[in-house]
This record gives structure tokens, C-alpha cells and sequence, in this order.
């Protein structure tokens, strides 16, 4: 916690060279010693401030001209105003496929979250091999995304792949995983979720390893039960950690990409699509780049205002 | 916290009272607490790791038309080696890779020493500016680049998407070393410059030279993200021999009938070095990089 609160707080902590840091040294000196100070910052910052201008910046403020042009990834096309912003709001797979990103990212936060503190709340708790399961558990987090949904297609793909084949040795029938658009949707949740869930494991792990055991000890001698202590001592230490993933995994989920197009390319009829796949789409398959543009253009504008919201709370919150 | 304090505080009282005698059927309940846990556990991790046990089973697996005998082959990775590009895509993933790792740690870092020691608005709204960059979805940023890159000749070129690997790790690699510095007193610095060392001097002499766990905590962090990355990989790169490992492994999809012995070993050969990096490195290892920064140890 405490390197938390000095990371965020660092920016406007007046530690470091150039901060007026005690009584030492004369005026003049502290005057030389900061303007050499200066400069150095000036000159350990600038290959990171180019290289965010030239892979953020610049494409930024290039996304928002195409997004007013109808043209395409060789000719910046005509200037249309808003129209790309109307017709992509008045239209319905945007819709679709905005609902779709707000499911994906509901189930893949608060399904991995769940998982996760399961799982961290029982490897807290002294059983065998305790450390080898907690590396084990993380390797879904670990193997490349290509790799694993290579994996989930052979399971789950046809009707005789070995998930489908095992519904149907059970009497379940045999369910199209990735055919049917409502399983294909649910398959690909799950698969988010399977992502993730070591991610929100490793964070609650290391907020709950700051917690003092006695803590639990003295509150259940004071008859507090399980249920008690879980929500009254366990949740509320680990809220913080909580509120900073379930924030991290937002934007993780609305911006994911392999993990929907590498199982499902967005379908069966768009039942998969979200909105970085519509984007993607628009502009690299129908090279409608005006429209793709101000889609991604609108993402970004959300997530800007978001973060910016998060990041003022989350310094709120580590300075109280 | 007010609950927790007052719980403590009030425990002395209630354990005066705790009878004697059920401390062994405690004991007793605890350990089959423990071995049901334990098995719990057991049965998740397995089903867990079903994905990732089916790509090394099936890389070792004879394929339809195989002459192997028994159940393990070798054959897929010599038949991979042999008629694809396997040993290009590995390599030219390892270059991208490694390049990016090198080159963001190297950018980062400096630009991390300002954000952990500097002060004032502009070291404040570039803190901010970062959060804000690694929360925007790369497609954003992908289209302009494609336009511009392929003025410089820069599309389907290893090149090209290194410098954007290397520009989407920058937000989050900058927060991490700085909440590393963070955590090495100033003191350190402050006693190498009244011996006459400049800033710039102490930042490689005295602060770098003890950041390592910093440093490998953000390199393994830009090392997964380029390795895994597929987005930047569709786009840019058009041709076999200039394909990274996750551009290989769909070239398998393309075909009518998949041959999962070959994919599933080019697959395997794929999910080697992050494993490998994960298994080494593993205390080094932050999940999410800014979500480590962000949350604190």
C-alpha cells in the first residue's frame, strides 16, 4: 500500500533534485544545481514524449481528420463533417455489437473476479503444493492468446470435437459451440474469463498477503462467522485492489481484439462482434475507413473521459 | 478498518473463555478442511490447464497419415520445420521481440526517473497522459499508421510494428519504473551528488544500478505484449516470410481440413519462451504491469 501511495502521489511529492529539499546549499547553487536539473529531465524524457507523439499522438489527431472524411486507407476522400459519427449511431450493427462489448465486459470482469477471489481466498489457506498451484493457475494469463484459442477451437469447434462429443455422451445433445449465435456468444465470455481470472487471482493475492492473520483469529473468537468475516474484513481490505482491477479489466475487455477474432472472427452473424471487431472490419475488410475511424474515435473519446474520472479518484483515494 | 481494530481489541476477552478440550477436533476439522480444499483445487487447476494440456498432447501426437508407432512423435515439429517457414516466424518474432524489450526498458527508464523524482505540472499531466494512452484501444492508432508506414515502406516490414510495440508499451512501462524508483530512497542519490556526481551521472550509477528487479519486472511485461500481440501483426504484416509466430499459426486455418499435429506444434514452439520467461522470472512477474503499479506489493 504504501508504494501505491507514494506512485501516485509521487507527481506532486517535491521530492528529487529539483525540489527545494531543506535548508541546504546557498540560493545560487540550489539555482545552477536545478537548472541542470532541468535540463537533464528534459533530455531522460524526450525519447519517451517523441515516441508517444509519433504512436499516439499523431495517429490521434489523424483518426479525428478521418473520421470527418469519407475516404479510405489510400485517399483521405472527401470532407463530410459528421456524417461518419450519424450514420455509425443511427446504425444497427453499432448497436449490436455495443451491446455485445458491454456483455463481453461485464461477464469478463466480474466472471474473472469471482474466479479470481475464489481462488485466491483458498490458496491463502495453508493446503500442499499451495505455491505450485498459485504458478499453475497463472499460466492461462501467461500462454499467448493465439495459442489458447488455437486450444478452444479443437475443444469446442465441431460436432465432434471433444466438448460437443462429451454433451452428447451425457444426453445433452450436441451443442454448436461456436455455430449457434447465443452459445457462440457465451463460449467466447467463458474464454475471456479463462484469460483473465489469473489477473484478478494475482491481485487479490497480493492485496490479501498484507493482511494480518490475526485479524481472522480474534474476530472469530469474537464469533464472527465465515460469512461475517468475509464480508466485513476480507472485502473491505481488499476494496481497493478490487476497484483498481475491475477498472483495469474494463479496458482490457472494451479494447480486446485476439480474443474474440481469433475464436469466433466476430460471427456467427455478428453474434460475437464488438466494437474494436466492427472497427477493424469496417476499415481492413469493406475499406470503409471513415466510419471505422470515428467508431474506434468514439471508443477513445469514452475511455479518455473515463480514465481521466478514475485516475482523479484513484489519487483521491490513495492520499486519504 | 474500524471493524477490523475493533475485533482485534475485543478478542483477548472472548479467548479466555475458549474451551480446552475441542482443540483436537478442531485440529481434525481443519485438516480435512485442508485435504477437501486441497482436492478442490486440484480438480479446478485441472480443468484449467485442459487447453494447454491438449496443445502439447496433440504436438506430440502422430497425425492421420503418420508412420510413427505408439502415441509420441517428434514428427509434426520436423514436418512444421521442414515445409513451413516455422524456424523464419520464430526468429522473426524473437528480433521484434527482443528489440522491443531492449529499446522500451531503455526509454522508459529515464523517462520513469522523472516521473519518480521530478515535480510541478508537466511531470503531473504526463503522468496523467499516460494513464489516459494505455487505456485507448490500439485500432485507433493502427489505421493512421498503416497510412503513414506504408509511405515510408514501413507496412509488412519487422521494423514497422516494432516501433509500434515499442510506442504501446511506453504508457505502462514508464509507470512501472517510476513506481520502482519510487521505492529507492533519495538518500542514495542525494550523497553521490554532494561527491560531485552530476544528475544524470547518479540516475546510471547509483539508481539504474539498483533497479533490476524494476527493470525485469518491465521487460518481462514488454516481452509478453510483443510475443503475443496478434492486432498490430494482422495488419501490418502481408507476407510469409515476414510473419511473427501468431501470423504462423493462423497460415494453418487457411487450409481445408486443419492438420492440428502442426499447428498445435508450431503452437507449442510459440508458448515455449513466455512459459519460459514466466517459470525464470516468475518473482519478477506483475500481472497487468500498471495494475502492479497501481495496486502496490
Amino acid at each position: 500500500m504504501t508504494t501505491t501511495t507514494r506512485s501516485l502521489a509521487r507527481a506532486r511529492k517535491g521530492v528529487g533534485p529539483g525540489g527545494a529539499s531543506g535548508p541546504a546549499g546557498t540560493a545560487r547553487k540550489q539555482s545552477t544545481l536545478s537548472r541542470q536539473t532541468g535540463r537533464t529531465f528534459a533530455f531522460l524524457i524526450l525519447p519517451s514524449v517523441l515516441l508517444l507523439l509519433l504512436i499516439n499522438g499523431y495517429p490521434l489527431i489523424y483518426a479525428g481528420i478521418q473520421a470527418l472524411h469519407n475516404g479510405n486507407l489510400l485517399d483521405t476522400g472527401a470532407f463530410v463533417g459528421l456524417d461518419n459519427f450519424s450514420s455509425v449511431l443511427s446504425s444497427e450493427p453499432f448497436w449490436k455489437a455495443a451491446r455485445f462489448t458491454l456483455v463481453f465486459t461485464l461477464v469478463g470482469v466480474f466472471g474473472s473476479w469471482l474466479i479470481g477471489l475464489a481462488l485466491a481466498l483458498v490458496l491463502r489457506t495453508k493446503i500442499p503444493a499451495n505455491g505450485l498451484f498459485k504458478v499453475l493457475l497463472l499460466l492461462p494469463w501467461v500462454v499467448p492468446i493465439v495459442v489458447s484459442s488455437t486450444a478452444w477451437n479443437w475443444l469446442t469447434a465441431t460436432p465432434t470435437s471433444p466438448v460437443p462429443a462429451l454433451f452428447n455422451a451425457l444426453g445433452l445433445g450436441t451443442p454448436l459451440f461456436l455455430a449457434d449465435p447465443t452459445l457462440a456468444a457465451i463460449t467466447v465470455c467463458l474464454f475471456k474469463v479463462w484469460i483473465s481470472f489469473p489477473f484478478m487471482m494475482m491481485m487479490i493475492s497480493s492485496a490479501l498477503a498484507s493482511v494480518d492473520n490475526t485479524v481472522y483469529e480474534a474476530s472469530s473468537m469474537d464469533g464472527a462467522s465465515k460469512w461475517q468475516q468475509f464480508t466485513q474484513i476480507t472485502l473491505p481490505l481488499i476494496s481497493r485492489s478490487t476497484y483498481i482491477s475491475w477498472i483495469l479489466m474494463t479496458i482490457f475487455c472494451v479494447n480486446d481484439f485476439p480474443t474474440i477474432y481469433l475464436l469466433t472472427g466476430g460471427g456467427p452473424v455478428d453474434a460475437t462482434t464488438s466494437l474494436v471487431v466492427l472497427a477493424y472490419r469496417m476499415v481492413f475488410q469493406n475499406f470503409q475507413t471513415g466510419p471505422g475511424v470515428a467508431i474506434a474515435f468514439l471508443m477513445t473519446m469514452t475511455l479518455v473521459i473515463v480514465s481521466v474520472v478514475l485516475y482523479r479518484q484513484i489519487r483521491k483515494s490513495s492520499t486519504e | 478498518m474500524s471493524t477490523v481494530l475493533h475485533t482485534h481489541q475485543a478478542a483477548p476477552a472472548a479467548a479466555t473463555g475458549g474451551p480446552a478440550k475441542s482443540r483436537s477436533a478442531v485440529a481434525d476439522a481443519g485438516n480435512r478442511g485442508r485435504w477437501w480444499r486441497f482436492t478442490l483445487i486440484l480438480a479446478v487447476t485441472a480443468v484449467v490447464l485442459i487447453p494447454i494440456m491438449v496443445t502439447v498432447a496433440l504436438a506430440f501426437t502422430p497425425g492421420a497419415n503418420s508412420t510413427a508407432t505408439g502415441g509420441f512423435t517428434l514428427e509434426n515439429f520436423s514436418t512444421v520445420f521442414e515445409k513451413t517457414l516455422v524456424g523464419t516466424w520464430l526468429q522473426n518474432s524473437l528480433i521484434t521481440t527482443l528489440t522491443t524489450v531492449l529499446v522500451s526498458v531503455a526509454v522508459a527508464a529515464p523517462a520513469g526517473y522523472v516521473l519518480s523524482r521530478g515535480r510541478g505540472k508537466l511531470v503531473s499531466g504526463y503522468s496523467l497522459l499516460l494513464f489516459v494512452i494505455q487505456s485507448l484501444p490500439i485500432i485507433t492508432s493502427v489505421v493512421p499508421l498503416f497510412i503513414l508506414f506504408a509511405g515510408m515502406g514501413l507496412v509488412d516490414n519487422l521494423v514497422g510494428i516494432t516501433i509500434i510495440y515499442v510506442g504501446s508499451t511506453m504508457s505502462v512501462a514508464t509507470w512501472m519504473m517510476a513506481a520502482y524508483f519510487d521505492s529507492i530512497p533519495i538518500s542514495l542519490e542525494e550523497a553521490s551528488w554532494i561527491d560531485g556526481c552530476s544528475v544524470f551521472g547518479s540516475f546510471t550509477r547509483v539508481v539504474l544500478r539498483n533497479s533490476l528487479p524494476g527493470i525485469l519486472s518491465t521487460a518481462i511485461f514488454s516481452f509478453l505484449l510483443a510475443w503475443n500481440d496478434y492486432l498490430v501483426a494482422v495488419v501490418f504484416l502481408r507476407s510469409n516470410e515476414t510473419f511473427t509466430l501468431p501470423m504462423g499459426v493462423q497460415t494453418f486455418f487457411q487450409q481445408n481440413a486443419t492438420d492440428w499435429g502442426s499447428v498445435m506444434a508450431v503452437a507449442l514452439v510459440m508458448m515455449i519462451p513466455p512459459v519460459l520467461v514466466f517459470a525464470g522470472l516468475n518473482k519478477y512477474f506483475s500481472v497487468g504491469g500498471i495494475g502492479g503499479s497501481l495496486a502496490g506489493q
